[in-house]
């Protein structure tokens, strides 16, 4: 849980708002309200109860606020209470922010409501952050003088309040913008309004010109996360339940890394029941903190199950049964065990809570790739001395060794336990264990790859010069090239000069949660705009900086020539492969068997039709035997489906017509299968063959053997379009 | 017979992270079935002659082989659990051939005996195999050859038959043949020719058959030549010029021959295919990529329906409702929407396609660097192992090799952007060289050689660290550290996975096979992971206590340290406080709120233990991995209860 806050937006609606200035096209108020509305969007996105937004109008035609009946409060109106945030909220503020018809109003006078509203929604007893950004053109007379400055910077200061003044085309020499044509109103507004923020200290009073703020809305923000400690507990070497020598370090763990998932979309229908008031909360809604999704165009989509088992007495091989009549239970290969509630554990490894230390390993003997998950740190327990000084005993034997420790970590009793390797980090002023999950046995698969750097013959002769192997050119043109693509010291440091490592994990933003985040926001404040194109900052990691690459050119082009790649043209068309067939490992010639009168095939025969089908087509001399093949194996399909149990042949019938299909594109004539499954879709869904097949036609889509449409192959007359269409029922 | 449902279901259900494997063959499903035929003969059957050695196999050859099936079958339990099994005795007197519901078949193959039904393992074939190979229990006569010996056609069809009708559309369909005879029909042509057809068959219909060959003693050769290498088929999952293609096992050498069977036991399966790997622009090469380390989990929990003859699991269906008025809605109907603010925020599908586009799937290089800028930390999630493929480009083996050594002899990593297919999550990859496998320096013998591509963390992934106070060790107390860590070495100071089962994931199956055999549950996990703990306390039981000791009175210098330092600053004189040693990091403010155990147990002797405040109790309680919850009495209570049984 992030901690609590309250957020006031003062905003200048004065009608010089509407103008542009400056070269924009822009009106100074649409252009301020990008930021402002990547604020508010933020927060809404974040849908959080105790996230409070408010919003108040200065320079409003109107007057709304609770000051109203008091001298100098006029044009100011409050449009939004300090409230959560949500979408609803969003369409009622872009109603009501617009330019008025009015110069009239007086922005620091709007600060007094505004501390008004913070302080009963968070009352100072309550820990809350507490912030007002005010966005203003300073066109319009203030009316103050500096005692006043002094005690609105004082009852901010009491009540703890950040406040925030961006300026329209304020002056900002860090930023590097200054205004040429200033007024001396503006300039005198300006001055005034960064003395109170001056006043506010540095702590709490920041003063800017929005331009800096616009700027910066295209880096993506990381969210706070408060820290997360999966295990709590001490760290050990040898069991001190048996032998009190056993050495015994209270820690905490905490995560490292953890991955910052995109949000995903949720399956929703347009609702049918407008009017009719939705109560209901979604049951999934862990990560929403109490918003309800209630109202708006779309309501939820929830799974119902049903259960079905096969009964050879019932229509389809399969029948319904109660949820309730069914039992818990396991599978053993094909054979269900079944478990009562009461021993539903009996599978569980019974585990204590504990951090065990098994024993050392080299660092040089671990690779990076062995690990398989995110990290973690160890830090001693909290404010004691004792396990501090003796982890950090543990951490530089470590270090000073080269080693690392291997552990099993059991995080809460019953928590199935995993092995951790245990790396020692040393900073001037934080020590910690860092900690990498580890494969057991079961988790690494033994697939054999012949060794890269000698080429082992069917003999058993070792060869090292080979086509497959590098030329000593080849091995150094690459090495060359490599180091010139070296971008350990490549980005920029303060100076303008190559010494940071560039593609650093901090300068790195993840593209699709920032992505989606992006366009779920401007979807928001905009429904009616396209989506909007990716930041650059999002892609700026999908190519190797260009200045890089053109440094490195020459190299680049010598290794090109030496390594002589060639692409492998695309699919060299049907006919000609076809003769291209398959030989055992002696080589010998099986096709000229088969073309021998007495193995020729000429019919396909059902028990063995896809081996049959293959030879067929390959031993074809024409046309005709193409559709002759095409039509007995079709004739196989519709007599395959005739004659399932329920879904029996299924599978059967999506090989035939998966291999049906291959073929039929790499020679070319896909026409013969868009025929025949054309006639096949109309019988299916007829029940012409054995009753209703709609469930074989799921399937068929799901495996997408389909028609062969113009993508797939050249020949077919079918668009992309049609091959959807047929789809549809 | 139903999981082609998962296979439609998926794509509408499943969020998009699932991870798919990728394959050409799109239609097929992902699935393996794995066939043994063991050739059974006077030769096969012979006991092995009696050896001195403890370490000799008793087993003749056929039994050997039916050992390795047996142990194939449980493993594949837990490793496979969709996959199916079978197993066929062929060159046996007998003949048998079981239809699609398992019942004897009028159908029939000569001398093909069907051992084991090819399926999804059940309790009862696990039960019948071991009885029949551990208590030799052979009672329906299986075990007697056929004095003809056996045609291969028919024992090639058989196969033919009942990968045709069992495993329909199954990705992988592998045939095990395992005799010591190399050449079944000498000198006979038309019988070698039929076998070839039928091999031909098989390979068409996409069923690789793999010869495990058995030879008698040292002198004994087994010439593939012969006859084998006219129906093996070059394994299309293997690289080029795979140098395993075959192993020869000893005769009856049940622990080679489970070794070369188990190795094989799951079906090479690429994760990715005709991947481009981008070394610069204009410089690209193929390449395929591997989930070689893949987390294994025990299968989730079913339903399991009692009510009719035998225990049956009940597969779900789902059928989706609108929310507000449970009314069932149909797959056209639905939408994808973000959840924003209090409802929901629509995007068409095109530009749902939009927003995810972040170009086509590829492995781009950006640069490299030295492999010691990849911090320990910078872990998310598991690597995939490339290796080269010359499907896309011709000579990107070669590159890949020279690449693959310049970054092992320079100690670089590759940075990379890598898309896994389209519409994939874009991440960033280190891609780092393993060593070869015969290389004595490497730390991975039991990885391949290539390279990884290592998912590098954001910046929005990393989590900042805690303000926690560090106490620094000093010289003495690392070193006495360091007797300890350098005694407690792994064997060959490296980690080796092989070592350590899954603990929880082998009492699962271990339990479940129990129960679904009906034996007697066994009372004791046999858990590798545990520590050593008595040979540590052997070890290194004093080294600790030393260690223990000399940590107190470092302990007592540094508060003693910090006491002067706090007298000094209370002075307020300017005035250097006695210089500390220097590997101690001298701390401001209060150095041990948590007192040590002399301290607590005093307190406690004293009874002074109830005024401390609640906030210290809590801490001295945490400290000791107690927990924290409770009124200031039920603290104190829990705190005294520990001192008494611990100091």
């Amino acid at each position: 849980m992030a901690d609590k806050e309250t957020t006031i937006y003062i905003l200048d609606l004065g009608s010089s708002m509407a103008d542009c200035h400056n070269g924009r096209t822009e009106s100074d108020l649409d252009w301020s309200m990008r930021w402002i509305w990547d604020k508010i969007s933020t927060t809404a996105a974040a849908s959080r109860k105790t996230w409070h937004v408010g919003v108040i109008g200065v320079r409003t035609d109107e007057t709304k606020n609770a000051m109203e009946d008091q001298d100098g409060y006029e044009h100011i109106s409050v449009l939004q209470d300090l409230e959560p945030m949500d979408l609803p909220k969003m369409r009622n503020l872009r109603d009501s922010i617009k330019p008025s018809n009015t110069l009239e109003g007086d922005c620091i006078s709007a600060l007094i409501p505004a501390i008004d509203m913070i302080d009963t929604v968070a009352p100072q007893r309550l820990k809350f952050n507490r912030k007002i950004f005010m966005v203003t053109s300073g066109e319009a007379p203030l009316d103050l003088d500096p005692d006043d400055i002094q005690s609105i910077a004082d009852k901010l200061k009491s009540n703890n309040i950040a406040l925030t003044i961006l300026g329209i085309d304020f002056d900002d020499a860090e930023f590097g913008f200054k205004e040429e044509d200033k007024t001396e109103l503006k300039a005198a507004n300006e001055a005034l309004l960064r003395s109170l923020t001056e006043a506010c200290g540095e702590d709490l009073g920041t003063f800017g010109t929005i331009a800096e703020a616009i700027d910066e809305l295209d880096t993506p923000r990381l969210k706070a996360t408060k820290p997360y400690k999966p295990y709590d507990g001490p760290l050990t070497l040898g069991d001190p339940e048996v032998d009190p020598r056993a050495m015994r370090i209270n820690v905490e763990r905490y995560f490292k890394t953890k991955k910052a998932n995109p949000p995903t979309a949720s399956n929703v229908v347009v609702r049918t029941d407008h009017g009719t008031q939705s109560t209901s909360t979604l049951e999934d809604g862990d990560e929403m903190q109490g918003v309800e999704y209630g109202g708006g165009e779309f309501a939820a989509v929830k799974n119902a199950r049903t259960y079905k088992v096969n009964d050879p007495d019932a229509p389809g091989g399969k029948r319904d049964v109660e949820f309730d009549s069914l039992a818990k239970g396991y599978e053993y290969g094909r054979t269900a065990v079944h478990i009562s509630e009461a021993e539903f554990n009996i599978t569980k490894l019974e585990t204590t809570k504990g951090f065990s230390i098994i024993g050392f390993i080299q660092q040089d003997k671990y690779e990076p790739f062995l690990n398989f998950g995110e990290s973690c740190f160890t830090v001693a327990q909290k404010n004691s001395t004792a396990d501090s000084m003796k982890l950090s005993s543990l951490i530089h034997s470590l270090h000073e060794l080269e080693s690392y420790a291997l552990a099993r970590l059991v995080v809460k009793d019953g928590k199935d336990p995993i092995l951790v390797l245990l790396a020692p980090h040393i900073d001037p002023d934080f020590e910690c264990l860092y900690d990498v999950p580890l494969p057991f046995a079961e988790d690494v698969r033994h697939y054999p790859f012949p060794p890269l750097d000698k080429v082992i013959t069917v003999n058993n002769k070792t060869l090292t010069k080979h086509r497959y192997l590098p030329s000593q050119d080849l091995e150094e043109t690459m090495s060359e090239y490599v180091d010139a693509m070296d971008i350990s010291t490549y980005a920029l440091d303060d100076e303008g000069e190559r010494t940071f490592e560039y593609a650093a994990v901090d300068d790195t933003y993840s593209p699709s949660l920032h992505r989606i985040n992006q366009v779920v926001r401007d979807r928001a404040i905009h429904p009616d705009k396209p989506v909007p194109p990716i930041p650059h900052i999002l892609l700026k990691y999908a190519q190797p900086d260009r200045d890089l690459v053109e440094a490195a050119k020459t190299r680049l082009d010598d290794l090109i020539e030496t390594a002589e790649v060639k692409k492998v043209p695309p699919k060299a068309t049907g006919k000609k492969r076809q003769h291209e067939r398959a030989r055992p490992i002696s080589g010998l010639d099986v096709d000229a068997l088969l073309k021998m009168p007495d193995n020729k095939r000429t019919k396909i025969d059902p028990d063995n039709a896809i081996p049959s089908f293959k030879q067929m087509m390959s031993n074809a001399n024409d046309v005709s035997d193409f559709s002759e093949a095409a039509k007995q194996l079709g004739q196989i399909v519709r007599q395959l489906v005739t004659d399932s149990f329920g879904d029996r042949n299924f599978d059967r019938v999506i090989e035939n017509l998966g291999v049906f299909r291959e073929f039929m594109i790499n020679y070319e004539e896909p026409m013969l299968y868009n025929d025949f499954m054309g006639d096949f879709k109309k019988r299916l869904l007829s029940g012409e063959l054995g009753g209703d097949r709609r469930e074989l036609w799921w399937q068929l889509k799901g495996a997408r053997i389909g028609l062969i449409d113009k993508e797939a192959s050249e020949e077919s007359k079918i668009t992309r379009e049609e091959a959807a269409e047929f789809w549809k029922k | 017979m139903a999981e082609r449902n998962d296979h439609y279901k998926r794509e509408e259900d499943e969020e998009e992270e699932e991870e798919e494997e990728l394959d050409e063959n799109y239609y097929k499903a992902q699935k393996d079935a794995l066939l043994f035929a063991i050739n059974v003969s006077p030769s096969m059957l012979k006991d092995p002659p009696p050896s001195e050695d403890k370490k000799a196999i008793k087993d003749n050859a056929v039994i050997a082989a039916l050992k390795s099936a047996h142990q194939v079958m449980q493993q594949r339990i837990i490793s496979n659990a969709k996959d199916m099994m079978g197993i066929i005795l062929f060159g046996t007197e007998k003949t048998k051939y079981v239809d699609f519901d398992g019942k004897p078949s009028n159908l029939s193959y000569p001398h093909c005996y069907v051992y084991t039904p090819l399926d999804v393992p059940a309790a009862e074939d696990v039960k019948q195999l071991r009885s029949f190979v551990h208590d030799g229990d052979d009672e329906d006569q299986l075990l007697v050859p056929s004095p003809d010996g056996v045609d291969i056609k028919d024992l090639l069809f058989c196969a033919n038959q009942i990968f045709t009708q069992k495993a329909p559309n199954f990705g992988s369909r592998r045939l095990f043949i395992i005799t010591d005879n190399d050449d079944p029909h000498p000198g006979d042509k038309s019988a070698s020719e039929s076998a070839r057809t039928r091999a031909q068959d098989l390979y068409d219909l996409g069923v690789n058959i793999e010869v495990f060959p058995i030879t008698h003693g040292e002198d004994s050769k087994f010439d593939l030549t012969k006859f084998y290498d006219n129906i093996v088929y070059p394994d299309p999952t293997s690289e080029a010029l795979d140098s395993e293609r075959f192993n020869t096992s000893k005769s009856g050498d049940l622990n080679s021959l489970i070794k070369n069977i188990t190795s094989k036991q799951t079906p090479k399966r690429a994760y990715f295919s005709n991947m481009t790997f981008e070394l610069g622009p204009g410089l690209n090469i193929s390449v395929k990529g591997y989930n070689i380390i893949q987390k294994q989990s025990p299968a989730r929990s079913c339903y399991i329906w009692l009510d009719g003859e035998t225990a049956q699991m009940a597969v779900s269906e789902t059928t989706r409702m609108a929310e507000d008025t449970t009314r069932t809605v149909s797959t056209g109907e639905v939408k994808k929407a973000y959840k924003f603010g209090g409802e929901y925020v629509y995007f068409s599908p095109e530009e749902q396609k939009e927003v995810k586009q972040f170009g086509s799937s590829t492995i781009r290089i950006i640069g490299f660097k030295d492999r010691s800028l990849l911090k320990f930390w910078m872990s998310m999630k598991k690597s995939v192992f490339i290796y080269p493929s010359e499907e896309g480009y011709i000579g990107s083996t070669r590159v890949f090799s020279a690449l693959w050594k310049k970054l092992l002899k320079s100690g670089k990593i590759g940075i990379a952007w890598h898309v896994s297919r389209t519409n994939a999550n874009p991440v960033l990859v280190a891609v780092i060289p393993s060593r070869a496998q015969d290389d004595e320096d490497s730390g991975t013998p039991f990885l391949p050689a290539g390279l990884w591509l290592y998912p590098i963390p954001f910046a929005d992934d990393v989590r900042p660290p805690p303000g926690v106070k560090t106490v620094r060790t000093t010289d003495e107390l690392t070193n006495q550290m360091n007797k300890i860590v350098r005694v407690l070495q792994l064997p060959n100071a490296a980690y080796d996975p092989t070592k350590y089962p899954n603990p929880s994931l082998q009492w699962h199956y271990r339990i479940l096979q129990a129960l679904a055999l009906e034996e007697e549950v066994p009372d004791e996990p046999d858990d590798k992971t545990k520590p050593k703990t008595k040979a540590i306390h052997k070890r290194v039981g004093g080294h600790i206590e030393d260690w223990s000791n000399l940590a107190d009175q470092e302990l007592t210098k540094y508060e003693e340290q910090q006491g002067i330092k706090r007298e000094l600053e209370h002075d307020d004189e300017p005035r250097p406080a006695k210089k500390a040693k220097k590997t101690i990091k001298a701390e401001n403010g209060d150095g041990g709120s948590v007192m040590n155990d002399a301290a607590l147990k005093k307190k406690f002797n004293s009874g002074e233990l109830t005024k401390l405040k609640v906030v210290d109790l809590k801490d001295i309680l945490a400290a000791h991995g107690l927990d924290t919850k409770g009124k200031k009495a039920e603290l104190v209570e829990r705190l005294e209860q520990w001192v008494e049984d611990n100091l």
